[in-house]
């Protein structure tokens, strides 16, 4: 697989990284060696095997319905750059 | 006029319900879900996505996905995966949603809605867990967007249907349907105005015989209402646009419950890339057996049972049924008065008179001022004959203003019908004796003054006879 400059900008974009020109080349000379090492994979053959989501044999681990968080206002909003009246205050978004 | 609109086209609608678990805690966190709390108020470090937080799964929402899938008749799937949904939102910390993608909890089921031209069975693609986002408030200041974290994180069930619709009027009923079955279940409170259960609805439009057209999504619809509403309207638009030689842009729109129109929501070059992929935090979700057979034993009656039940034992008309059962608590009350009692005097009373003071205050059936007991001992006194059906009207609201019981306001009010033969006939006798003239004109053939006898031996008893006896003995003695 091949990871041009195209897939780049759209993936910086779908994750609102912004990717200065200058890094292009070297970011995707180091993402398209990263891919080549992983599709090493593509070498054996897995179509008898079952996709596995998951490489631990083990069961999920679940827990019971209570309510243990209290009121965490607080320390929530401590590290939030903006806010006010207990709100998270970004920049306008529109949609 | 929905018929009208649409003459010489189709309609295919596929409906996505996004339905709120009715657990005390959220999916993956231990946050409290209570409903208007403070802002930011019920958020706990996995919800706010601070790193190096694990989420563990609620083990009662696994078991409200089962259910309900139990309850839509649909496939239990022993292995799911809980996959991780990646978009850029300011009321998404985690930059992805836990959801289920290509394995989930359910697969296929159906549900049976009623129409115009009877049964029609609509398809359930699949549902699956998910956890809710944040809320964003766009109005409370020109230049920024305030965010509450409340709703991240709490369980969702997403219910995709098959395209099996083709009216508005189907649409709804397939989302009444759902709702109902859920709330039987109790795996989801239907609360729509609260947001515990909103619909997205894909409409297209085509020409009968030709191939499907292009769909829009309409997102976020809170009520029945607005479901009809925005498939109407979109229908007209995509139609519109086809006969003017446009083509219809499969896009995401938005409802604008003011103005009644759908608008585009995102553009086409920003379509979403979700990237989905196994949340690595989280192993498959594995279902033995046993305990999905614990489960099913434990499914309560649901509404197409009760359904036909009510028409069997009580022999009800399909529709009279319908709406009795449309409701859990409707049902319940319906049971508990019925129990020894008229059926079809009871179902008047319910669906009719009780309803529509109920609808009159604003109220649900739960509230009711009038409880199923008090309504039974109403429904006691017409049966036998104490009050007619006009003064049980009079006492009903007063019951709902008063909170007294039947018999105390008969009591009080005097009302008490008199069904003494005796007691009519001498009333009777004394009105026809002393209107002579008039009785000489009815029998010569003036048959409108039958009315003026009964007004006037109901006057003479202030309203208390019993109408049916005063009707019988006057045509009695009057042919004699």
């Amino acid at each position: 697989m091949e990871f041009d400059k195209k897939s780049l900008l759209k993936l910086g974009k779908l994750a609102r990284i912004s990717i200065s020109d200058d890094k292009l080349n070297s970011l995707s000379k180091d993402l398209n060696s990263i891919l080549e090492f992983v599709d090493q994979l593509k070498e054996i053959k897995t179509n008898q095997v079952d996709p596995t989501s998951n490489s631990l044999n083990q069961k999920l681990e679940v827990r019971d319905d209570k309510v243990i968080t209290k009121n965490n206002a607080e320390d929530i909003l401590e590290n939030a750059p903006e806010k006010e009246m207990d709100f998270f205050v970004v920049p306008k978004v529109i949609e | 006029m929905v018929a009208q609109m649409i003459e010489g086209w189709n309609l295919v609608i596929g409906i996505e319900i996004h339905a709120q678990v009715s657990s005390k805690s959220k999916l993956f966190s231990s946050s409290p879900t209570d409903f208007g709390s403070k802002p930011n108020s019920q958020v706990s470090l996995i919800d706010a996505a601070m790193p190096g937080m694990l989420p563990v799964i609620n083990k009662f929402c696994i078991e409200q996905a089962v259910k309900s899938g139990i309850g839509l008749n649909a496939k239990i799937n022993k292995k799911s995966i809980f996959d991780r949904k990646n978009y850029f939102y300011q009321d998404l910390p985690q930059g992805y949603q836990i959801s289920q993608y290509k394995d989930p909890i359910v697969g296929e089921g159906f549900v049976e809605i009623e129409t115009e031209n009877g049964q029609k069975k609509i398809g359930v693609e699949r549902l699956h867990l998910e956890q809710d986002a944040g809320k964003s408030l766009h109005d409370q200041d020109p230049n920024f967007t305030f965010v509450d974290l409340n709703r991240s994180g709490i369980a969702l069930m997403e219910i995709v249907s098959k395209p099996d619709m083709n009216s508005p009027e189907e649409a709804v009923e397939y989302v009444r349907k759902v709702r109902s079955i859920l709330r039987y279940l109790g795996t989801c409170d239907g609360n729509m105005e609260q947001g515990s259960l909103r619909a997205d609805v894909n409409v297209s439009v085509n020409k009968p015989g030709n191939e499907l057209g292009t769909r829009c999504e309409i997102k976020n619809l809170n009520s029945f209402k607005f479901i009809h509403a925005a498939i109407v309207y979109e229908a007209k638009r995509q139609i519109k646009l086809i006969e003017q030689g446009d083509s219809v842009n499969q896009e995401t729109r938005l409802f604008n419950t003011q103005s009644g129109e759908t608008r585009s929501m995102r553009s086409k070059e920003d379509a979403h890339d979700y990237r989905y992929f196994p949340d690595p935090d989280l192993l498959p979700l594995t279902l033995d057996d046993d305990w999905i057979k614990g489960l099913q034993d434990s499914i309560p009656e649901l509404p197409d049972q009760i359904k036909e039940r009510l028409i069997n034992e009580y022999s009800l008309s399909s529709y009279d049924a319908n709406i009795i059962v449309s409701d859990k608590a409707t049902s319940e009350y319906f049971e508990d008065v019925v129990n020894n009692r008229n059926p079809k005097l009871v179902t008047t009373w319910v669906t009719g008179e009780l309803f529509s003071i109920l609808n009159k205050k604003n109220l649900i059936i739960e509230d009711s001022p009038i409880t199923s007991k008090k309504l039974g001992e109403l429904v006691d006194n017409i049966e036998n004959g104490k009050i007619s059906n006009r003064q049980a009207k009079e006492v009903l609201e007063e019951m709902c203003e008063s909170g007294k019981g039947a018999l105390e306001i008969i009591d009080e009010k005097g009302l008490s019908q008199i069904s003494d033969e005796k007691e009519i006939e001498s009333l009777v006798d004394n009105v026809l004796n002393s209107n002579p003239e008039n009785v000489k004109k009815y029998k010569n053939g003036k048959d409108k003054l039958f009315g003026f006898f009964v007004g006037e031996a109901m006057k003479l008893s202030k309203g208390k006879a019993n109408p049916k006896i005063v009707n019988d003995l006057i045509k009695k003695k009057l042919s004699q």
